[in-house]
């Protein structure tokens, strides 16, 4: 057996006892039971597993258990616990803040369809509003389809509800900025 | 949502029974009149106000506590019927659509089967039992009430009259009521001898006729009532096929054979210090890694992949040469045919003015994000459960209990969500559950079984290249007095499971033909003739059965209406005519003309005909052009206009704008119906300008995303939607029909700035410089 690996997941400690080879992306579905994260292609071509390591989008496919040792990853699931955190909302504020505006904004523009890209199209969707908090669609369009290693991809053709709801999620965070 | 006594007959066909009284709760379950039989297991059990769930199979649910439950066969596909179904029975309810709770697709939980794209269908069961359901309320609460049905009104699940009222769950509270609706149909069994290898793809439909509201009646239909099942989605607690995990479950990795028609020689062996838990698993050509550990799984297959020894074989043409293969083949007579074909072959010899051009495809596949995936548990009894993402579980049910040889009562399907897959799993197969069922068996347990990309782009159906020749008669006008098209193309009705055919195990077969799927938008051309061809696979003979063909979104009408449109803009530029003002000229249908003119506002299209002024075939700076087709499907009208820029030296097509219209009858869900059109177009665009499936003579090899490449966020150009809604024609199916649209108007728009038509998908850049040089040369 491994040495355990000990890595932040969603603000909670976690220590596994796994290949230190073994992706990410298995770690996280069948050790800890995350689900949000799927897999795709895996070999980054796709976004589907995408989740944030140490605040920077990473593709879990292709990135080993023992590179995450130490660092902090955030899934879908974490998203509103990440918001809470970054507005620092106190517990009870936190209580009632359910889900990350991102979160709320796909929602409300009613994004997916089948949905099984989308747990990744949100997470680049926090990655881009951390770096520019009020793009224009054509850094939106830059930002999901040039952003290394490759395009986001939707087969069901979301893209122009993925647009609507960053630029829906922008306006939300500036009007929750303090 | 409010309703005062609507337009319906307030007389009820159906009358409810009371089966007993019951201390807590109480329910009125709607369920079948006639015996069926279903596999009622004890975790089918809903929740505390069920009553004998085990035994009653219900449509809905009316319970106590106010709540709904609507149970379906069919399933959330990403068109949003999690929004419109429960709008749907709503509707007729007088009920918050809120307050209903969607089953969808678990075959021991779902009384109709169907399949999933069937929208029309399959909507218009749970708007007639709702509307049953609703009578047999208000008998009831005429009953307790004391006041005729006449003077009820209901709002919002409140029956109101005489100046008293009881709420829906009042009229049920400490009864267990029964309400039966009468039925027809039966659930799917393979049949050798049907089109699609299966007797039945619709399962059981509602009969009768009872009395319905009104469009003008309508308060929650047409509403952009929200699709229930985003939530979850959006926070990760959806679980999806993909999620199923079972005690004791092994996770799977197929190792394929070498190329499509391979037998297995000799099966990779394990090295158990590396790899101490896995096991190889065989049954005749079906080879596979088994392992508690999934990480263990993935890289124990590649290891058997790598030392495992398959026979050789090439019986493929390759997909440059495909086409040739096809018109090398004896095409016999037609498998399909629609209008009139001595009126049409006569006109065309004796017509002084004929235009004629052949348009074509390569084969296209449906391409999920998410790899196909199942998880299945073969029971020592021989009960087998199978948790898939299947669109048609009915179908599949009975396909696993085939291809084992058991009764199709040992079979329980459960439906789970999953990558969105347009199509491939309609009738029924093509996926991983055989895979998943047969190594279970194997194995004696829980075996979950994940396709990769690669397996899946290699491996699963496809929909299948075509040919098509085309020709039409011009009278001195320019107007089309004659059209004969003759399509060419393997069949797409061959749904066989991978893992049975690669197992040996029994499956179905299909007919080797294809169908006329165009509704004729032109009823002022006079004859018109339309003939469809039909073969087998290509490699049909080999040991997977060769490139099976499917089904895929908008099928047969996708790729006959690229042919159909692209020479009704033929004839419109010989007729130096603006090609939209062609089409209202060849139809006297008002939807249609409608439909043309307020899309065409709405893109403010410049009247002229094509190709512009400007247009070249060659230089290295972008020429402008725009385009438009029409198409009508399932009671409804749709129109395209692509605007694109071309860089002739490069062939290099950009899209820069595309409008839609649509008018689908009365529109349920105008926000749902604008986010399936505005994506149907990309899924278009996609196979527009980029989708091919790339074979040499052994196998696939177009096998991930940057081989078989899917259009990206940014080359979506602005999508422009106009919708238009009506009261008078009932509904039409919106969730289809928006990807179609795209290559006729594209390639129109080609042409308009080039001068040169683009008669083979994809739009490359390649396909079209060779296109504009060629043209050049002859020039």
């Amino acid at each position: 057996m491994s040495d355990p690996v000990t890595l932040s997941v969603n603000g909670r400690k976690e220590t596994v006892s796994a290949d230190p080879d073994t992706p990410l992306l298995f770690v996280l579905r069948n050790e800890l039971k995350l689900t949000g994260p799927r897999m795709g292609c895996g070999m980054a071509q796709c976004g589907a597993c995408a989740v944030l390591l140490d605040g920077e989008e990473i593709r879990t496919c292709v990135t080993p258990l023992s590179y995450a040792a130490g660092k902090q990853v955030v899934t879908i699931e974490g998203l509103p616990e990440l918001w809470a955190a970054q507005k620092g909302l106190s517990a009870s504020e936190s209580a009632t803040t359910t889900l990350h505006p991102v979160q709320q904004a796909w929602i409300d523009e009613q994004v997916p369809q089948c949905g099984y890209c989308q747990s990744g199209m949100m997470i680049a969707a926090v990655q881009l509003l951390a770096k520019n908090p009020n793009p224009t669609v054509a850094q939106i369009k830059d930002a999901f389809t040039n952003t290394p290693p490759s395009p986001h991809l939707c087969r069901c053709g979301t893209y122009s509800a993925i647009i609507d709801a960053v630029q829906r999620a922008a306006q939300a965070m500036k009007g929750a900025a303090r | 949502m409010t309703s005062n006594l609507d337009q319906r007959s307030s007389t009820s066909p159906l009358s409810i029974s009371r089966r007993g009284f019951v201390k807590t709760g109480g329910a009125l379950f709607v369920s079948l009149a006639v015996p069926l039989r279903f596999n009622g297991r004890a975790d089918a059990a809903e929740g505390a106000t069920s009553i004998d769930p085990t035994t009653v199979a219900s449509w809905l649910e009316i319970r106590s506590d106010n709540t709904i439950v609507a149970r379906t066969g069919r399933t959330e596909t990403g068109v949003g019927i999690t929004g419109y179904y429960p709008q749907t029975i709503a509707e007729e309810l007088n009920v918050r659509p809120e307050s209903i709770t969607l089953i969808m697709g678990d075959t021991d939980r779902t009384p109709d089967g169907g399949f999933s794209a069937g929208f029309l269908f399959g909507m218009n069961n749970v708007r007639k039992v709702a509307a049953y359901t609703y009578q047999a309320l208000l008998g009831l609460a005429s009953t307790q009430l004391g006041v005729p049905v006449s003077s009820l009104s209901v709002t919002d699940g409140v029956v109101s009259g005489g100046g008293k009222k009881m709420s829906f769950g009042e009229l049920v509270q400490g009864q267990h009521l029964e309400l039966k609706i009468p039925v027809k149909g039966a659930l799917p069994k393979p049949d050798p001898n049907g089109w699609v290898g299966m007797s039945s793809l619709d399962g059981i439909t509602v009969d009768g006729d009872p009395p319905m509201k009104t469009v003008a009646d309508f308060k929650v239909i047409g509403k952009s009532f929200p699709a229930g099942h985003i939530p979850d989605k959006i926070t990760g607690k959806t679980q999806w096929s993909c999620d199923h995990t079972l005690a004791g479950m092994l996770h799977a990795r197929m190792v394929r054979p070498a190329t499509l028609g391979s037998t297995l020689v000799s099966p990779g062996t394990i090295d158990k210090k590396l790899f101490p838990t896995a096991q190889v698993v065989q049954k005749g050509n079906l080879l596979a890694v088994v392992s508690p550990s999934e990480w263990e799984a993935v890289q124990a297959a590649l290891s058997v992949a790598g030392t495992s020894k398959w026979s050789d074989w090439s019986g493929l043409p390759g997909s440059d040469n495909v086409i040739k293969a096809f018109r090398d083949y004896n095409w016999d007579k037609p498998s399909g045919t629609k209008g009139k074909a001595a009126e049409t072959t006569a006109a065309l010899q004796a017509a002084r003015r004929k235009i004629s051009a052949t348009y074509e495809q390569g084969y296209v596949r449906h391409a999920p994000i998410g790899p196909f995936v199942a998880v299945a548990d073969v029971k020592a009894d021989g009960s087998v459960t199978v948790w898939t993402h299947s669109a048609q579980s009915q179908g599949l049910r009975a396909r696993i209990a085939y291809m084992l040889s058991i009764p199709f009562d040992n079979v329980v399907v459960r439906w789970m969500d999953q990558s969105g897959q347009y199509g491939r799993t309609t009738l029924g197969g093509d996926g991983a559950e055989a895979d998943a069922v047969i190594l279970s068996q194997l194995t004696g347990k829980p075996v979950r079984v994940q396709w990769t990309l690669q397996e899946d782009l290699a491996w699963s159906s496809v929909s299948p290249a075509w040919v098509s020749d085309i020709s039409a008669a011009l009278d001195a006008s320019g107007h089309i007095v004659a059209l004969h098209s003759a399509q060419y193309s393997p069949h797409m009705f061959d749904p066989r499971p991978l893992g049975a055919l690669l197992a040996g195990l029994p499956t179905s077969t299909s007919k080797p033909g294809n169908w006329v799927a165009t509704e004729w938008p032109y009823d002022k051309i006079a004859n018109r003739l339309e003939d469809v061809y039909g073969m087998p696979n290509l490699a049909a003979d080999s040991a997977s059965g060769g490139l099976r063909g499917n089904i895929m979104r908008t099928p047969g009408q996708r790729q006959q209406n690229f042919a159909l449109e692209g020479l009704i803009n033929e004839a419109a530029a010989a007729a130096g005519a603006d090609p939209i003002e062609y089409r209202l000229a060849h139809t006297t249908d008002e939807r249609m003309i409608n439909l043309l003119r307020a899309t065409a506002k709405a893109a403010n299209w410049e009247t002229r005909p094509s190709p512009h002024r400007g247009a070249r075939r060659s230089g290295s700076t972008a020429v402008k052009g725009r385009g438009v087709c029409v198409m009508i499907r399932e009671n409804a009208y749709w129109v395209g206009i692509a605007e694109v820029s071309v860089v002739p030296g490069s062939g290099e097509v950009k899209v820069t704008k595309f409008t839609i219209g649509g008018e689908p009858g009365k529109i349920i869900n105008p926000r749902q119906l604008d986010r399936c059109m505005k994506s149907g177009v990309v899924m278009g665009l996609s196979e527009a300008l980029k989708e091919e499936v790339t074979f040499d003579k052994s196998k696939v090899t177009s096998t991930n995303w940057s081989r078989y490449k899917i259009l990206t966020m940014e080359e979506m150009p602005e999508i422009q939607v106009v919708q238009l809604s009506r009261d008078d024609k009932g509904f039409g199916g919106g969730s289809e029909a928006a990807n179609a649209l795209v290559s006729p108007a594209v390639a129109g728009a080609i042409f308009d700035a080039t001068g040169v038509w683009p008669r083979k998908l994809p739009f490359t850049p390649a396909n079209i410089s060779a296109l504009l040089k060629a043209k050049a040369a002859k020039a």
